[in-house]
């Protein structure tokens, strides 16, 4: 998987010309990036440099710090990681929309579904989860992509179900209202043949809104996790790379007992087991990278 | 930065040490090579699984996943199968060489691996002219 | 209809027989299958008493995903007794395990500081290599004095991992007794370059 930092988001404060903040020192820029690449796999290149600066001081100016050495001791040995989380905040993307990163929906429906097939009668369930599945729109493209591309899926009982730990969010995605900003990545003929205009936006059909099992689930609540067995595919992208490193562990051991042997996790792009833990391993599809639970024990 | 009149030849080291990464860098960065970098055995797989490279350079001894295992997985993989790998080792023993060679490695040095050698080859393996 | 209904209710817990006692957990602890010692230490991490069990257990595992699990485990509880149980793998462990303990040492600081002056003093050379790996992670005020200290090693391995770790968390005071390292290890390119690099980023 690749490792180069994602785009810049042009929502993030912009420094003003007349920025008196200190530029950060080569020495120094050098010393964050060993560090952040240390702990989340992430690399700036030269090309990204200028936008890893900018977001750095505005982390050491929104930290109260005076200048970078202060921000990264302090940065060094916070416990509880809540600084480590605001920074990787500022230099990755949240935005949700459908269809995001959708080679993860491609390797899905061209072998992750065929392979679980070819070992599996029909008639027999196929469980996917999304967790974070925030407002819905992963969910939601989920469903629509094994409708659209999976040419076995009549074939099998295929269970949706959807996490999050906000239950404001959990009531929009059931809602299933998006404005145009949402779908601005969904072909045209998806957006005919799945939703209709809901006023100022688009409202997602009663067959797909009726198929998703959304639930409020705390990642690190080990009671309620250990409910979800079985699992044959989980969407967690864009959350375990934001956990503190103790809070991960706890949350990567309970997805793995979540799944069954030979089920696959699908992480972000910037994210990286590799960071988080051995417990899985990488599997190739087409040119990308998902975690599978051994289907042997040890 | 690369050499102006580099090959492109690429190649990717895989190490748990910043400082043995750097220096890897700067010797085949000297020689022409495109460096790309590493930081355990669970990344230098996942990259050398879906990104192109002329060579790997891999360590026996890291987090996450060692060396051996590396080679193993990726050779087991059909996008794995043709580059060149080399593995760098502390363990002077005939046993580790053998595990490295039947894992798939292609060559076994001892560190600390000279400049010189490292260059050559990397020359020799990925059919850069000497 | 290829996807289902949704249902409407969140999955129920399966109905539960009475929990194991802990003296079972720690029996399956010596299962001869993995995924059955796995199963016994999650349940152990969620027992209020699980901790001393795994911590007896932690040198005999050799499985990864047990491994894992254990480790998970500690690094919630750090305590003086976890990290006295996780020390010995540092000399005797296999790679996995040494490897383990030490991502989970690096997260308990404060009870792994007491230990550090005797690692440096290991007469394991590998030993002291691993700490000074330790050390520069180790999120402890101490950990870059510690590292300057380690310059001292008469082995060049243990100088060359201390000047590694230096380069990401040294300071200034570091300087001058980098700077005298190479004359102690001439024909040691890889020092040269370390202590070069190391200089460079703590810089001024």
């Amino acid at each position: 998987m690749s490792v180069t930092a994602p785009l810049i988001d042009p929502r993030l404060p912009v420094a003003r010309a007349d920025d008196a903040r200190e530029p950060i020192s080569p020495q120094d820029y050098a010393k964050f990036c060993d560090f952040f690449y240390r702990k989340t796999g992430i690399m700036f290149g030269a090309n990204k440099a200028y936008f890893a600066e900018r977001r750095l001081q505005d982390r050491i100016a929104a930290t109260g710090h005076a200048g970078f050495r202060d921000y990264f001791t302090m940065l060094r040995f916070e416990i509880g990681g809540t600084e480590m989380q605001q920074l990787v905040n500022a230099m990755t993307i949240n935005e949700t929309y459908f269809y995001r990163e959708d080679y993860q929906f491609d390797a899905l429906v061209r072998h992750v579904l065929p392979g679980i097939a070819a070992e599996r009668a029909p008639g027999t369930p196929i469980r996917i989860w999304s967790l974070p599945c925030s407002t819905g729109e992963e969910p939601y493209s989920i469903a629509m992509q094994i409708l659209e591309h999976w040419s076995q899926a009549d074939r099998y009982d295929i269970e949706i179900l959807a996490s999050d730990i906000d239950s404001r969010a959990l009531a929009d995605a059931r809602a299933g209202v998006y404005g145009e900003r949402a779908l601005h990545r969904l072909p045209p003929a998806l957006k005919q043949r799945y939703f209709t205009p809901y006023g100022d936006g688009y409202r997602i059909c009663d067959a797909l809104r009726g198929s998703i099992d959304f639930t409020q689930v705390n990642v690190a609540d080990a009671a309620t996790m250990r409910r979800y067995r079985d699992i044959d595919v989980i969407f967690c992208r864009n959350m375990l790379i934001y956990f503190d490193e103790v809070s991960r562990r706890q949350a990567v051991e309970t997805l793995y007992d979540s799944l069954r042997p030979g089920g696959v996790i699908c992480l972000g792009h910037s994210e990286s087991m590799s960071r988080m833990s051995s417990l899985f391993a990488p599997c190739r599809f087409g040119t990308t990278i998902l975690y599978q639970r051994p289907v042997d024990h040890d | 930065m690369t050499e102006p009149h580099s090959h492109g030849k690429r190649i990717l080291v895989v190490d748990d040490g910043m400082t043995t990464r750097l220096y890897y860098r700067s010797v085949f960065e000297a020689a022409g090579f495109v460096v790309e970098e590493a930081a355990n055995g669970l990344e230098g797989l996942e990259r050398a699984l879906v990104e192109p490279f002329d060579l790997l350079v891999v360590d026996v001894n890291m987090p996450k996943m060692d060396g051996y295992t590396l080679i193993e997985r990726l050779r087991g993989d059909a996008a794995g199968q043709a580059v060149p790998i080399v593995t760098i080792s502390t363990e002077a023993g005939t046993s580790d060489a053998e595990r490295a060679l039947e894992a798939g490695a292609n060559l076994y040095l001892i560190k600390p691996a000279a400049p010189a050698a490292l260059r050559h080859y990397a020359a020799l393996m990925t059919g850069v002219a000497a | 209809m290829a996807l289902i209904e949704a249902r409407r209710a969140a999955p129920q817990a399966a109905a539960e027989a009475t929990p194991p006692t802990l003296d079972t957990l720690v029996a399956q602890l010596g299962s001869p299958v993995a995924s059955e010692r796995r199963a016994a230490v999650r349940a152990l991490d969620a027992h209020e008493d699980g901790i001393p069990a795994l911590c007896d257990r932690v040198a005999a595992e050799v499985a990864p995903s047990v491994c894992e699990a254990i480790m998970a485990a500690l690094v919630r509880r750090a305590s003086a007794a976890v990290v006295a149980a996780l020390l010995p793998l540092l000399r005797d462990g296999t790679p996995v395990q040494r490897n383990a303990a030490l991502e989970a040492l690096a997260v308990m600081p404060e009870h792994v500081a007491p230990h550090v002056a005797a690692l440096l003093r290991d007469p394991d050379s590998d030993v002291r290599i691993f700490t000074a790996n330790l050390l520069s992670v180790l999120p402890h005020p101490k950990a870059a004095a510690w590292l300057v200290e380690a310059l001292a090693d008469p082995h060049a391995n243990v100088c060359a991992a201390a000047v590694d770790g230096l380069a990401e968390i040294g300071d200034a005071r570091a300087l001058p007794v980098l700077a005298a390292l190479p004359a102690r290890f001439p024909d040691d390119s890889f020092i040269a370059f370390a202590v070069q690099l190391a200089s460079q980023r703590i810089g001024q």
